[in-house]
């Protein structure tokens, strides 16, 4: 994290105008703020609170936030009727692999695209930054035409390849490493060393922070994608995790018990992950947004 | 570090290029002669048990032929059949819809199989015995492209609790009688009939014709804004949006959820709910829809197609499954797991199905029942377009006249009626 | 890496004149010629995977939109225009572009001011402020279909905990999502809710980098608190309102999941945002063509609002 701290900011003496004199300004602040918190953090609480709820607590007691008697039949329900330890490898396999090449990919281009100059490279970076533009649904129809082409529908290399790069995580790489000062890959490139080389040796070191952020932002947002999963796969045993849990919903399904297990059970490893990790997730975003 | 991506990278590598080998799934013929047919359906509900019970029983009774089903959300179906249908990839046999109208735009890109299997002999498609209006629903230019998956009829859902503490000691009979007890069984919290209207099986229909009204004619055009059309709709819309009857613009599953919360008294619904209702602790009655102003009765028929792709490598066998799952044992005990009625007309005599209570009151109802705009050009649009709009403004408040007269116009260029 | 020889600096090129006012340290604009291949080496993956299941396929929606084209139908008439005149005559879609622009202007305004405010309230580097954050921060990485599910259960005028509140405490309870009033309203609530983190965080960052020696200097020429803010923390965090405004404007303008799950674009078609009509019409109607055209009518949209927005800022920081 230290990278990352000297990296972006932190200066000492911040704005600290007149904080001591405005009590009433503080008291709104936290009321302001305590309202926010418990505004964010009771849906969570009620949705897991939920998935251990018998439908008849649920109808009898709306008011209330917390089961009265506690059942695992939404549970049971998950466990019964999806091939759950398959899907939850499928969701680590596909998250992660693609996770994997993702970050590759996207610093390599990142790379050229901060630390060389070549004809083309705005173009190129604009046209990058324009891909954020489109949205899924827009391109779903040829995207999954073309992968038939490939044979690629219902297979690994169909769910992870079309996602192994993204705009996001491109432009993410190469605001950070336009912040590494050029010194650095002149004195390597003084030694004897190749792009390749400063790229792997000098760069991706220093780069950690930004690494772990396109990671995990990367698997979050692959790992709670839906649609995707759903279109190119056609059998079960390819789906992953939250995507198979959407098979819970129909037109007649009422059990919310069931749905809220599904909506918990996919959240569990993010909310893992986000507790151990959360700096990254944070600081990531953070930096994004700095020039 | 660079040695740990290196080997998170291989190791990650490994797993994906393992994993694919074995991915691969869809039809074929394996070395023992065996085919696999595989199977899309989208009944996710308390029904699905039933259809899984027809697919092992037919594995288990065919040694050359394997039936592989995946269920899935009808959204999902929608969205990915017809283009893994163009492309060869998707499955064997499917249902397509929910909506039995959605056939025609699968019979316009010729993506579903011509069923000509038929006759009367065991081990066919006994046509001339499924529920009425079915065939002739998935019949396009003479040609048959789908056979019922199911059938099912809407019933009147009642909490007899409610009944009780209101007073009421039987079901409504006649249709003024219904809106009567809406009326009365409404207040405290409780609503007396909830009525969805978007993303359900329609049951504004059931009232417009007990009511003596209509969508279209006969000719595909609309009568909704004719008179009789909207005094049908009048009264309804008047019950739910000033004695609010229902709350307005339900979606089927949140109208099911009031139903087993308590909250409602009536509902209008098929078999597939019965069980959930039952296991949520309602005291539950069923009854037949009430009969209507001229002193018929009515309700509506619900089916999903069940279809073969124009692309299947074994049309025969895919074939004899349809004609297995149709047949008249397995539809008894399908009839019998399930509750709903059975889809042939066969059955209707059948002493275990006529002993059941649920099942006998959606049985009888079988030849009352209508379909949803059968054959009505665009269908799935006029209901998306029109008819859900016209419902959600008149229980709005918009005034009756206004919205119906919208609603013809969107119809009838819906429908290219002419006239 | 073979092509690493060719790249050594030679002292000669290193010594070459550099262009005017060339504000990047990276070797100078002589040596591009023999430059340009690691360059695409570099890229390559990135701009395959992009090109062939981003670009292309969006090319390829902007060919089947001056067809009549559906999946799979035997002809594919031509029909030039046509589906473009026929969208600037259709209702649905002036009521899906309205919808779907009073959603993004709305929810970016309240994101901004509200991240913004968070972010003033929460920059300070203390325990209770780091932990407010991460608890603001949750809800972004939690997957929208999740917080569709959660929020239409909890809105619930029934069962839900909010009509259950509401109930206890004597009122009537209101049917947000089944009102063609509130329905819109409620999803912007919901999509604010889940994204003032997000942009908190930038905001937070943001507050942090502006150099303290600024504030020092303003209140010695006697700032009051608001001048600071107005004429020292507002243009400090420029770049990042500019980030934010147009992340979140994009996200905005494609709002689909959280429609698609709370309301299906209901009632009375009030939220009907423009992805959920492409939507509808490409894979519940299959009019491929049709919606392929509204979806390069949004994609317009996007781009020319994105201009907009950097011409607003003024952000000239392209180099």
């Amino acid at each position: 994290m230290s990278t990352s701290a000297t990296a972006t900011r932190t200066s000492p003496g911040r704005p600290r105008a007149g904080r001591a004199g405005l009590r009433a300004g503080a008291a709104l602040k936290w009321m302001y703020v305590g309202v926010g918190f418990v505004l964010a953090l009771i849906p969570f609480i009620w949705m897991v609170s939920g998935s251990f709820r018998s439908e008849a607590d649920l109808y009898q007691n709306p008011a209330s936030l917390f089961p009265t008697s506690i059942t695992l039949h939404g549970y049971i329900g998950v466990w019964q009727q999806l091939p759950f330890l398959r899907l939850l490898l499928n969701s680590f396999v596909f998250a992660g692999v693609t996770t994997a090449l993702t970050v590759l990919f996207d610093s390599m281009c990142a790379y050229a695209l901060a630390r060389l100059r070549f004809v083309g490279r705005n173009v190129c970076f604009v046209l990058v930054i324009a891909t954020l533009m489109v949205p899924f649904q827009v391109t779903l129809i040829p995207v999954f035409i073309q992968l038939f082409h490939l044979g690629w529908l219902n297979t690994y290399e169909g769910l992870i390849i079309p996602r192994a790069t993204s705009a996001f995580g491109i432009f993410l790489f190469r605001q950070f490493f336009m912040s590494i000062p050029a010194d650095l890959d002149e004195a390597a490139r003084i030694d004897g060393a190749g792009h390749w080389r400063i790229y792997w040796r000098v760069i991706m070191p220093l780069a950690k922070p930004a690494i772990a952020t396109v990671a995990i932002l990367n698997f979050t947002n692959l790992w709670n994608d839906l649609l995707w999963p759903l279109v190119i796969t056609s059998s079960n045993d390819m789906l992953t995790l939250p995507a198979g849990l959407t098979l819970f919903g129909g037109q007649h399904v009422t059990d919310h018990a069931v749905l809220l297990a599904g909506a918990t059970i996919s959240l569990v490893p993010i909310a893992i992950g986000f507790f151990f990790a959360q700096k990254y997730f944070i600081a990531g975003v953070a930096t994004t947004g700095l020039k | 570090m660079r040695k740990k991506i290196a080997a998170a990278l291989a190791a990650t590598a490994i797993v994906a290029l393992g994993l694919s080998g074995c991915s691969s799934s869809g039809s074929g013929t394996d070395s023992g002669g065996k085919v696999t047919l595989t199977l899309w359906t989208g009944f996710t509900g308390g029904d699905r048990p039933g259809y899984a019970q027809i697919v092992n029983d037919f594995n288990k009774s065919h040694s050359n032929i394997q039936v592989k089903m995946t269920v899935q959300p009808w959204d999902t179906i929608q969205q990915k059949l017809p283009s893994a249908w163009l492309t060869g990839q998707g499955p064997d046999l499917a249902t397509p819809s929910s909506d039995p109208n959605a056939v025609a735009d699968y019979v316009k890109k010729n993506s579903v199989l011509q069923i000509t299997n038929t006759g009367s002999g065991d081990d066919q498609i006994n046509v001339d015995k499924l529920a009425p209006g079915t065939v002739k629903e998935f019949t396009y230019d003479g040609k048959l492209y789908g056979v019922p998956a199911n059938f099912a009829t809407l019933s009147l859902y009642y909490n007899k609790k409610a009944f009780a503490a209101a007073g009421i000691d039987k079901p409504p009979a006649t249709v003024d009688e219904l809106a009567a007890d809406a009326k009365k069984l409404t207040g405290n919290g409780q609503y007396g009939l909830v009525l969805a209207d978007n993303q359900t099986i329609q049951m504004w229909p059931i009232l417009q014709w007990l009511e003596g009204g209509d969508i279209v004619n006969a000719k595909n055009c609309s009568v909704v804004q004719s008179a009789a059309g909207q005094k049908s709709l009048s009264k309804w819309a008047d019950l739910v949006s000033k004695d609010k009857v229902s709350p307005v613009g339900l979606t089927g599953a949140e109208a099911d959820s009031l139903f087993s919360a308590g909250k409602a008294a009536m509902e209008l619904n098929g078999p597939w709910a019965a069980p959930g209702y039952k296991k949520a602790g309602i005291d539950l009655g069923i009854a037949t829809v009430p009969v209507g102003v001229d002193g018929s009765s009515v309700t509506l028929g619900s089916t999903a197609p069940l279809t073969i792709s124009a692309k299947t490598k074994h049309p025969k066998e895919a074939q004899e499954f349809l004609a297995y799952w149709t047949s008249k044992k397995v539809q008894e005990k399908f009839s019998l797991k399930t509750g709903f009625p059975p889809l042939r007309t066969d059955l209707g005599d059948d002493a275990k199905l006529k002993n059941d209570p649920t099942i006998s009151v959606f049985a009888a109802q079988v030849p009352d029942s209508r379909l949803y705009l059968p054959h009505v050009p665009n269908a799935t649009k006029v209901d998306s377009d029109a008819y859900t709009t016209l419902i959600g403004q008149i229980t709005r408040g918009t005034p009756v006249g206004t919205a119906t007269k919208q609603a013809a116009t969107t119809i009838d260029a819906l429908t290219g009626c002419s006239s | 890496m073979t092509t690493s020889t060719t790249d050594r600096v030679s002292p000669r090129v290193r010594g070459g004149a550099r262009p005017p006012g060339g504000p990047t340290p990276v070797p100078s604009a002589r040596r591009r010629r023999i430059r340009w291949q690691p360059a695409w080496l570099f890229m390559a993956p990135s701009l395959l995977i992009l090109g062939v299941f981003v670009l292309y396929p969006i090319l390829r929606t902007l060919y089947y939109s001056f067809f009549d084209w559906s999946v799979g139908a035997a002809v594919q008439p031509f029909v030039g225009f046509g589906n473009y005149i026929k969208l600037f005559q259709d209702p649905s879609f002036w009521n899906a572009l309205g919808v779907t622009l009073e959603f993004t202007v709305v929810s970016v305004v309240l994101l901004i001011v509200l991240g913004l405010l968070t972010a003033l309230a929460l920059q300070s580097e203390g325990l209770a402020s780091r932990i407010t954050r991460s608890v603001f921060f949750f809800p972004t990485i939690v997957s929208l279909a999740t917080i569709g599910l959660v929020w239409k259960f909890l809105l619930d005028p029934d069962i839900g905990l909010v009509g259950g509140v509401t109930k206890a405490l004597g009122l009537a309870p209101v049917a947000w999502l089944q009102s063609a009033q509130l329905a819109l309203p409620t999803l912007i609530f919901v999509s604010v809710w889940r994204s003032v983190g997000f942009a908190m965080i930038l905001f937070v960052a943001a507050l942090q980098g502006v150099p303290g020696e600024r504030y020092e200097a303003g209140r010695l020429d006697g700032a009051g608190r608001f001048s600071l803010f107005w004429y020292i923390t507002l243009p400090g965090i420029r770049p990042t309102m500019l980030f934010a405004t147009m992340m979140l404007t994009i996200q905005s303008l494609q709002v689909f999941d959280l429609v698609y799950v709370m309301t299906g674009g209901g009632p009375l078609y009030r939220t009907d945002t423009l992805v959920n009509l492409i939507y509808r019409d490409g894979f519940v109607n299959f009019e491929t063509g049709y919606a392929a055209a509204i979806s390069w009518v949004l994609f317009a949209l996007i781009m020319l609002i994105s201009l907009l927005q950097l011409r607003i800022f003024r952000y000239n920081d392209v180099d």
